[in-house]
């Protein structure tokens, strides 16, 4: 079977579901703002009549240090803020995951915000419990990644020079980023047929181990190479990004367009992720 | 230890009694009072040294001293109770001292005698000089004289040692067969007349304080290290039977030596060559500036060696040209580089000694993978170089007021740096990755960035203060260097070029191969400039105070056209009256009128002394401009303003005098805002934190 009997179907769902991303789009933007808030706050207060000659006596992004470091006070205060929206978050994205699994693997393609907060909170519980079932495999990645970088820390530690030290940095980065994916993989599968057969959270589990043992390496290579690509299409959007000026209005506008753009292609990639990983459910689950 | 035969070591001895007399160093006996003449061997395999060395000192004061005080500072590193060790711990967030089961150092004497042959190591005892008082250190040791040492009088001090050098301590270390030995021999403090010795105890946040000698040391390494030191080298000598190799230096008028041993290196040099490098234009520059003569700056030739490891040489000429600028530099501005030779050290991996000054050689550490426009290793050889000059000649007490070498060179790096390669680009680094250029970082001068996080400390310490006895590690950093560096910019600022660098050149010449104070370069601070500045001193040096002033608020109404209220036809106040009433009548024939307030605040308890101001530009929108000067002593003051046009723009000290303003966003007022780039700030930070969140959700 060729890729595209995967990737079509998966592309497919997601762009007929495109509204998801935007409601998830949303959601974030919303988070961001009220995290900023206080930041945004301090350079209103800091910034407002701040006169940026045409030579001026510093670059703009020190004098955002100086304000930072003269207002240090508010670090503590805003890091507990901070926190707290974290751990609020984790709630709020378990009830958007939910709502984008649900209308993603629905069979009607009709998406509305409605029906978005229904599946939401229809899934919610289970995502939730979901995740605490996720808890021990971390514990399994986290073993698996001490042992696998055994080899290169010790490479590292007997370096006679820097560069065994830098690879063996960047390759335990990589590895951790290779098992993440994998045991990744598992959670959405679970999920997966959570959403698809209603099945309750560890007979999904259950499934979707049983799924993988014969199915791993097909499902990894898929999710690599999509990661692959919205990693090189991302670094093609960040060039383009950088080419906005941003002292002027223009640049500013249009750099804050295209990367909240890029934002919902994000959130568009996940939904594509998902669709793929179903389809490919669907099609080898027989097999 | 190995001995070199005979023939090699009296050619050793000529030519080092021809380069002494040519080095211009060659000094009458009695100025300089102290030699070293030392001989080392180094045993990798137990990372240890084996030395004798031999002292002789004479009593140039006119006191009766009972007494000799040393260094041993590699006791520093031999438990958990030295000085050194003690304050490491108590610091939470850097600088901790953590060696593993065989890598603590030590220095002990094996003996220890008069030239006559007297036996001094009885009389030996650790002392601990500082406050607090630590007992368990190990770092002094004084020696009581079976009779006092009159004035004038000259000792002769036999001493065999034994040291096991420190795995990775600050400044000084090993790893696998690459060395850098730094602070390793006993070392004689300094004795100050009428008050004693001056030899402190090895502490975190200290630097150093020795006399003047001259230094002659024979290290013995194996044949396959490539070695370098202080100094110039005068003779090698290799032993095939051993295969060991040793190699002598000699170096006049210096106040430490240090040396280098690793299998890794790769020597290369270069001539530095006045001519070549400075043209006639800037000779004639630097001269109008000075009030010399061209010929007066003329720099001398310098042989130039780069010990770099092999990892590191294709940085090669990227060193070589930045030690070119500091000797270009650093020579025209305060006085020509006096000895023959510089030796720049990429120093062995991982041996815990990045950036460190010597006589006559430096350490300048690097990364395998470096930015173009990330001006790292640049800085760090500009500055070590330039601890050449400062601390190197002008050697004040590092202990007591490390302002003044770190201080005045971090500000001198700063100018050398922006003149030869203009600002550079903020570092960043990810896995030992620059990502600099991907996160589009600014290009900054050394002084913006170093007034920026100097500000913090401002009331944390005085810059002058001892270095151990300042609050914290970051404190003792951040003042002694970059707040000195900042409050020197300002002077420079407040007196003019011209007058800064005649006070610069005279303060380096005049205490070359002298122990400075702060006092004295305030001297030659008042001196040149014809000024009394110590004020100046007193409120940022001496003092922990903030200096933060600021535009605190533009008030502008439309003047009203009539003012409601009974007034009184007295003598003095018709004419306002008329006015106001005239105006009703011809209003819509008059211009506008506005009423602008500015008020302008002192934050910080710090202020312009006698004579200085704080000057106010406002700009109108008739394109009109109008100034004010403030002496800054209140905490606040109001100007008023009656013009036809509000205020566009209002910058309190527009030519940025007063750098040591610990924020300058509040110095200034625009209707406007700064409009796009505050929209753009926001508007980056809402985008990394949706990653961030998008990331963080992808986990869940």
């Amino acid at each position: 079977m060729s890729l595209r009997t995967y990737f079509t179907p998966g592309f497919n769902r997601a762009l007929s579901r495109f509204r998801l991303s935007v409601y998830v789009w949303l959601t974030l933007l919303a988070l961001a703002l009220v995290a900023i808030a206080p930041i945004n706050s301090l350079l209103r207060n800091s910034f407002s009549h701040f006169y940026l000659t045409d030579k001026p006596s510093m670059p703009f992004e020190l004098h955002l240090a100086e304000v930072f470091l003269a207002n240090q006070e508010i670090l503590g205060p805003y890091t507990g803020f901070l926190l707290t929206l974290v751990l609020l978050s984790v709630l709020i994205f378990a009830f958007l995951s939910a709502g984008l699994f649900g209308r993603m693997l629905s069979p009607d393609p009709v998406v509305t915000f409605r029906e978005f907060l229904a599946d939401g909170a229809r899934y919610f519980w289970k995502f939730i419990l979901s995740l605490l079932l996720f808890l021990p495999f971390l514990v399994i990645l986290f073993i698996l990644f001490r042992l696998l970088i055994a080899p290169l820390n010790l490479w590292s530690s007997r370096a006679l020079t820097e560069w065994p030290v830098i690879i063996a940095a960047n390759l335990r980065m990589l590895l951790l980023i290779l098992l993440w994916t994998a045991f990744k993989l598992l959670l959405d599968l679970a999920r997966i047929i959570m959403v698809s057969e209603s099945k309750r959270v560890i007979p999904a589990y259950l499934s979707a181990l049983r799924f993988l043992k014969g199915n791993f390496l097909g499902l990894w290579g898929l999710y690599l190479l999509l990661g692959l690509a919205v990693i090189i299409i991302s670094g093609i959007w960040l060039l383009v990004l950088r080419l906005f000026p941003a002292g002027m209005v223009p640049g500013v506008l249009a750099f804050i367009i295209l990367g909240q753009t890029y934002i919902i292609f994000r959130v568009l990639a996940r939904q594509v992720f998902i669709g793929i990983e179903y389809a490919y459910y669907l099609r080898r689950k027989g097999a | 230890m190995n001995k070199p035969n005979s023939a090699k070591t009296s050619l050793a001895w000529g030519l080092w009694l021809v380069l002494w007399l040519a080095s211009g160093l060659a000094a009458p006996a009695q100025e300089r009072p102290l030699s070293y003449d030392l001989k080392v061997e180094l045993l990798p395999e137990s990372a240890t040294l084996q030395g004798k060395e031999t002292i002789i000192w004479t009593n140039r004061s006119s006191d009766y001293i009972p007494d000799l005080q040393f260094h041993l500072y590699w006791n520093a590193f031999k438990n958990e109770l030295s000085t050194m060790a003690r304050e490491s711990a108590r610091e939470r967030t850097i600088s901790r001292y953590r060696p593993k089961k065989d890598e603590w150092g030590w220095i002990k004497l094996v003996s220890f005698s008069t030239g006559s042959g007297l036996d001094l190591m009885p009389a030996a005892t650790f002392i601990s000089p500082d406050e607090p008082h630590n007992p368990d250190d190990q770092t002094v040791l004084r020696v009581e004289l079976p009779e006092p040492l009159a004035p004038g009088q000259t000792i002769t001090l036999n001493l065999e040692f034994q040291a096991k050098i420190p795995r990775n301590g600050l400044r000084t270390g090993y790893y696998r067969d690459g060395f850098f030995i730094a602070q390793w021999f006993p070392k004689l403090g300094v004795y100050e007349e009428g008050r004693g010795w001056n030899c402190h105890e090895y502490h975190l946040n200290s630097e150093f304080y020795a006399n003047f000698a001259d230094y002659r040391v024979q290290i013995t390494v194996p044949g396959r290290m490539v070695v370098g030191a202080s100094g110039e080298e005068v003779a090698k000598v290799e032993d095939p039977a051993s295969g060991k190799t040793t190699y002598t230096y000699v170096q006049q008028n210096i106040h430490d030596f240090a040396w280098t041993a690793s299998p890794r290196f790769v020597k290369l040099e270069r001539w530095f060559r006045g001519e070549e490098e400075v043209r006639p234009e800037e000779y004639r520059q630097m001269a109008d500036i000075l009030g010399l003569s061209p010929e007066e700056l003329r720099l001398p030739e310098v042989r130039m060696i780069l010990l770099i490891e092999k990892q590191h040489q294709h940085q090669a000429e990227r060193h070589f040209r930045a030690l070119r600028a500091a000797l270009k530099y650093y020579g025209l501005w305060y006085g020509p580089y006096p000895y023959r030779t510089i030796t720049l050290v990429d120093p062995p991996y991982r041996t815990g000694s990045g950036g460190m000054e010597y006589p006559t050689l430096f350490t300048a550490g690097t990364s395998v993978i470096l930015e173009k426009d990330v001006l790292s290793p640049e800085q760090v050889i500009i500055h070590e170089f330039g601890h050449g000059y400062w601390y190197g000649m002008v050697a004040n007490n590092e202990f007591e007021e490390a302002w003044l070498d770190e201080g005045i060179n971090t500000y001198s790096t700063g100018k050398v740096t922006d003149q030869a390669y203009g600002p550079g680009r903020l570092p960043f680094r990810f896995n030992g990755l620059p990502l600099s250029w991907l996160l589009g970082l600014p290009a900054v001068y050394d002084w913006q960035l170093g007034r920026i996080v100097s500000a913090p400390v401002a009331e944390l310490d005085p810059i002058v203060t001892a270095s151990w006895k300042f609050y914290n590690s970051m404190s003792y950093s951040l003042n002694v260097y970059y707040r000195a560096a900042t409050c020197l910019h300002t002077l420079e600022r407040l007196l003019g070029e011209k007058t800064w660098a005649r006070i610069m050149r005279t303060y380096h010449l005049r205490y070359r191969f002298r122990h400075p104070k702060t006092e004295d370069f305030i001297k030659v601070v008042n001196e040149v400039s014809g000024q009394d500045l110590t004020w100046f001193f007193q409120e940022f040096f001496f003092s922990a105070k903030n200096f933060d002033y600021a535009i605190s608020s533009v008030e502008t109404r439309l003047k009203p056209e009539k003012y409601r209220g009974l007034f009184d036809n007295l003598p003095g106040r018709n004419s306002s009256r008329n006015r106001a009433g005239s105006a009703e009548k011809s209003s819509s024939t008059k211009a506008k009128i506005y009423q602008t307030v500015i008020t302008l605040r002192r934050y910080g308890q710090a202020h312009p002394g006698p004579g200085h101001y704080l000057k106010l530009r406002i700009d109108f929108e008739d394109g009109s401009s109008e100034w004010r000067n403030w002496d800054g002593q209140a905490r606040w003051v109001r100007f008023y303003f009656e013009k036809p046009a509000r205020v566009k723009t209002a910058i309190l000290d527009p030519e940025t005098i007063w750098l040591v303003d610990s924020n300058l966003t509040n110095n200034s007022y625009s209707s406007r805002g700064p409009g796009a780039k505050l929209l753009s700030t926001t508007g980056k930070l809402v985008w990394f934190l949706q990653h961030l969140l998008l990331t963080f959700s992808g986990l869940l």
